[in-house]
């Protein structure tokens, strides 16, 4: 306690035994320089050659076509993919802010199920969806609006339905906000002057939301670039983006330096994006989005809605029903007895449950990601809460940097980590065993924490603390007794979110496990990559239910808070 | 922006609407005079603005009609009524300059650039706001956007003009010169008025005649001075200016705090009575009294008087009215 009163601001009251700051900022920036920074700049030192100062390999990028093709593929892509959600995104977005409250979670529920859900898990679903003897292709040849199967995936077509799913969370939800705070007067004064429905949209209420609508296509574009598992499983070779370039110039071609090229150019690019993002919204927008305004919001009156408005709905229910499809597609089909996937099943039975649970590769895979993810929710609770503490109590002045610097590894792609903790951890035989996955993992959870603490630490009223210090209680014991008790909320959303992202991931168990040491993910997606076997749809089922298990304990937590 | 009498008649007969089990208007009937300016003056939740959205056409009615000019607007949608609507948060686009908000209306119109411009700027110095043009809506003070949304309104030459409260947000000084400012603009433009408020003084000044709303129904409409002078009925009486309700042996009576008398001027009244006299409060212009009677508080506003100076409150004091100030027996 002593050493800790030592520690403290000097201006304070003597009766203030403080937490120190440096105490718990230290042990997740050792870790984010150990974990994190070591293994990019060792990529970037082998990027600009390891012996002397080269550009040898970004030349190679601009002269070799395919590599050029590669670089144009991926912001294509993405800018395609950006734009798609932007078109889903209105008519949902619009829904979403003139139906009933019931309706509305019921939206929020759909746009942010395929979110939650593992990325390998929604893939896979597409993928039996969207096949060429899939659930899709039969309905419309049995339908008879085609005679052949239509190829809807592996190639761009597949892409861009695949990541459009997983990302139009981030506009939906901007633009649903940007809606609430629009008033229905300002729409109604336009209406009284004269205008029809189409000049309200794009006079008023496109400039009015565009704010929302650019904040979210930033963060889809900045995601985009980085994706790897979707347009790997989903697209075919003409649809290769960076991430699996990189990928494979290190397992096929053992080209590290050029490797580690790509992956330089792939994070000044999201960097690039983060500093954009940064200097037009702040960074707050990423962590919590604005608060409320007076006025009645935009909303549907008695007069009922135009035609125009009933074509929206009609659009907002066909995005709705493609946010959903994938998710419910796979349970009645895990439930089928054929080893031919067919919907719906002629026969019901938890055959491939049992089989699962029967055969020693999956369940010794299941135990090891819940094995990784216990020890990921530990440690990342611990250094994010540590973390989030040191900064609510830091100078201002350097707050913003810092903050910025622990939410790095939530947006740098996924396989720049990966590739850099392979690169650090192979000589240490830390790669093969579950530690070396779960190091990655730590890294990649510990932000949620971060965030999910921090915002429960703002609306934490600071004069309770004052009041226990004041009434004679030592630091620690006002921790326990007030403060613990009020932030609970928060360190309990970010295990989840750190469970999550543990439970779900692949990039880093692509590179980090072996065969001995395989994750039930990793284990997925070699079967997925080869040939989908009914058990994989019965594990992600499993996944599924764990994933809502889990949110509706995180639910009750703050319900009841 | 000088032409006289742009406005036209508006006829609203037994208009019925309800949300859920509210009836918000009930069989509410209102003729208004091309250029009248009408206000609509009621409690809050009587039905004021939902009235002003059915004209407008934002809300469905149940029943009934609305005519504008003779015409039932029912079928018209909203873009094609030609109604200027000032909301209480004035709703100005908040993307869009000062210049950029008046000229919608017109460029919805498809008027030529230069008749757009001309119109503008006569708008603009209308409302006297020419110097500010350029600027965006959250760079002026409540006052001037209350100009702006006045000017968006009016330079569509709109064949009614509605206003819901557009003082409402404003301080007490603004407002009384804003008021004089809409006065002149009434004068000048000669719009057919729908004003709403819940202020009664606004209401008395502003208007040149005032439909008293309750519940969802008119209880009167008539000019300020008819309803002032002759209230209907007790409600209309206690809701417009102070007024007392005296018990008398003939029944209850409603007399203006200004009509009744007090000590020796109560002389030449026809009804006397010997009331406890609570508290006397200095007014500048004259005396407050507070006097009670069988139980009852009454208010008798008088002028400076050295016998009114004298009186010693919890003592009796004569108070009487005379038969003609009476307003209202029930
Ligand atoms: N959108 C709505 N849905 C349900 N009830 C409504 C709605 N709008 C108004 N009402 C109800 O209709 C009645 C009349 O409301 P209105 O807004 O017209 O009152 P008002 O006279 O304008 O009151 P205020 O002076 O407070 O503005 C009220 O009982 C109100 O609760
Ligand atoms: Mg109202």
């Amino acid at each position: 306690m002593t050493m800790i009163a030592r520690h403290a601001e000097p201006g304070r009251r003597a009766a203030w035994h403080g937490f120190p700051v440096w105490l718990g900022l230290l042990p997740f920036a050792l870790v984010l320089a150990i974990l994190f920074a070591v293994p990019v700049f060792s990529l970037l030192r082998l990027a600009f050659g390891e012996g002397g100062f080269t550009l040898a390999h970004f030349q190679r990028m601009v002269d070799v076509p395919v590599y050029r093709s590669v670089l144009g593929t991926t912001l294509g892509i993405a800018a395609l993919v950006t734009l798609l959600a932007v078109l889903a995104s209105y008519p949902l977005a619009y829904v979403m802010a003139t139906v009933g409250p019931r309706m509305r979670s019921l939206l929020l529920l759909l746009v942010l199920l395929p979110f939650w859900t593992s990325a390998l898990v929604r893939t896979t679903a597409w993928i039996i969806l969207l096949q060429s003897n899939g659930v899709v292709n039969k309905l419309l040849m049995g339908s008879g609006l085609t005679s052949s199967p239509i190829a809807f995936i592996y190639n761009l077509s597949g892409v861009l339905i695949g990541m459009t799913h997983v990302l139009m969370p981030f506009i939906v939800l901007p633009l649903y906000a940007a809606f609430r705070n629009l008033e229905l007067s300002t729409v109604q004064a336009a209406e009284s002057l004269g205008a029809g429905p189409l000049t309200i949209f794009a006079r008023i209420i496109l400039p009015l939301t565009a704010p929302g609508v650019v904040a979210g296509s930033m963060i889809v574009f900045m995601n985009a670039i980085g994706f790897y598992l979707t347009p790997a499983l989903m697209g075919g070779p003409g649809q290769t983006m960076i991430a699996q370039m990189i990928a494979s110039n290190i397992n096929t071609d053992l080209n590290w330096p050029f490797a580690a090229a790509l992956a330089t150019v792939l994070l000044v690019a999201t960097i690039s994006m983060l500093v954009l993002f940064q200097r037009f919204f702040g960074l707050e927008r990423l962590i919590e989005s604005g608060g409320g305004k007076a006025g009645e919001p935009f909303t549907v009156t008695s007069r009922g809605r135009s035609p125009g408005g009933w074509a929206t709905v009609a659009a907002a229910g066909l995005v709705a029903a493609f946010l959903i499809a994938p998710i419910i597609i796979v349970f009645p089909m895990s439930l089928g007895s054929s080893p031919f996937l067919s919907f719906p099943p002629e026969s019901y039975s938890l055959t491939w449950y049992a089989n699962f649970f029967s055969t020693s590769k999956w369940v010794a895979a299941l135990t090891r990601s819940l094995q990784i993810a216990g020890v990921v929710v530990v440690s990342s609770v611990v250094l994010g809460t540590l973390a989030a503490l040191g900064v609510s109590r830091m100078r201002p002045r350097w707050r913003a940097a810092v903050e910025t610097i622990f939410i790095l590894p939530m947006i740098v792609p996924v396989i720049i980590l990966a590739v850099g903790l392979y690169y650090l951890l192979a000589p240490t035989g830390l790669v093969g065993s579950i530690w070396g996955v779960a190091l990655g993992h730590v890294v990649l959870a510990t932000p949620y924490v971060f965030i999910t603490v921090r915002a429960a630490l703002k609306s934490f009223d600071g004069n309770l603390e004052l009041a226990a210090l004041g009434l004679g209680a030592s630091w620690p014991t006002m921790f326990r007794r007030v403060m613990l008790p009020g932030i609970a909320p928060g360190i309990a959303a970010g295990a989840i979110f750190a469970f999550i992202t543990s439970f779900d991931d692949v990039v880093i168990a692509l590179f980090l496990t072996n065969i001995r040491s395989r994750t039930l993910p990793k284990l997925m997606y070699e079967g997925v990559a080869h040939e989908i076997d009914p058990t994989i749809i019965a594990a992600s089922c499993l996944i599924i239910l764990v994933t809502i298990l889990v949110l509706g304990a995180n639910l009750l937590v703050s319900k009841r808070t | 922006m000088t032409v006289p009498a742009l406005g036209k008649a508006v006829s609203i007969r037994s208009l019925d609407k309800s949300y859920g089990a509210t009836k918000a208007l009930n069989g509410v009937s209102l003729e208004i005079a091309a250029g009248e300016f009408c206000t609509l003056l009621g409690a809050s939740g009587s039905g004021k603005t939902t009235l002003l959205k059915t004209i407008a056409g934002f809300e469905n009615y149940d029943t009934g009609a609305i005519l504008i000019g003779g015409t039932d607007i029912g079928p018209v949608p909203v873009s094609k009524r030609n109604i200027g609507m000032v909301f209480q948060n004035y709703a100005l686009f908040p993307h869009m300059s000062v210049r950029r908000n008046v000229a919608f209306g017109l460029e919805m119109r498809r008027l030529t650039k230069a008749e757009i411009t001309s119109r503008v700027e006569e708008a603009l110095a209308l409302v006297d706001l020419t110097a500010y043009a350029e600027r965006l809506p959250r760079q002026l003070s409540g006052g001037q956007q209350q100009r702006v949304a006045l000017a968006r309104a009016l330079v569509i030459k709109p064949d009614i003009l509605l206003m819901d409260e557009p003082l409402g947000a404003l301080d007490k000084n603004l407002r009384q010169s804003i008021q004089l400012e809409l006065k002149r603009l009434h004068a000048a433009v000669g719009a057919t008025v729908v004003y709403v408020t819940h202020d009664q003084e606004e209401a008395l000044f502003l208007s040149d005649r005032i439909a008293l709303m309750d519940k969802g129904r008119i209880v009167q409409a008539a000019s300020p001075r008819d309803l002032y002078d002759r209230p209907a009925n007790r409600f209309v009486a206690g809701f417009l200016g102070e007024c007392n309700f005296i018990p008398t042996p003939t029944g209850t009576v409603a007399v203006r705090p200004e009509k009744l008398r007090v000590g020796s001027q109560a002389n030449d009244c026809n009804q006397v009575f010997e009331a406890r006299l609570l508290s006397v409060i200095f007014i500048g212009r004259g005396y407050r009294l507070i006097l009670e009677l069988e139980g009852i508080e009454i208010t008798v506003l008088t002028e400076t008087s050295d016998e009114i100076a004298a009186l010693r409150t919890n003592g009796l004091v004569r108070m009487g009215f005379r038969k003609e100030d009476i307003i209202a027996t029930e």
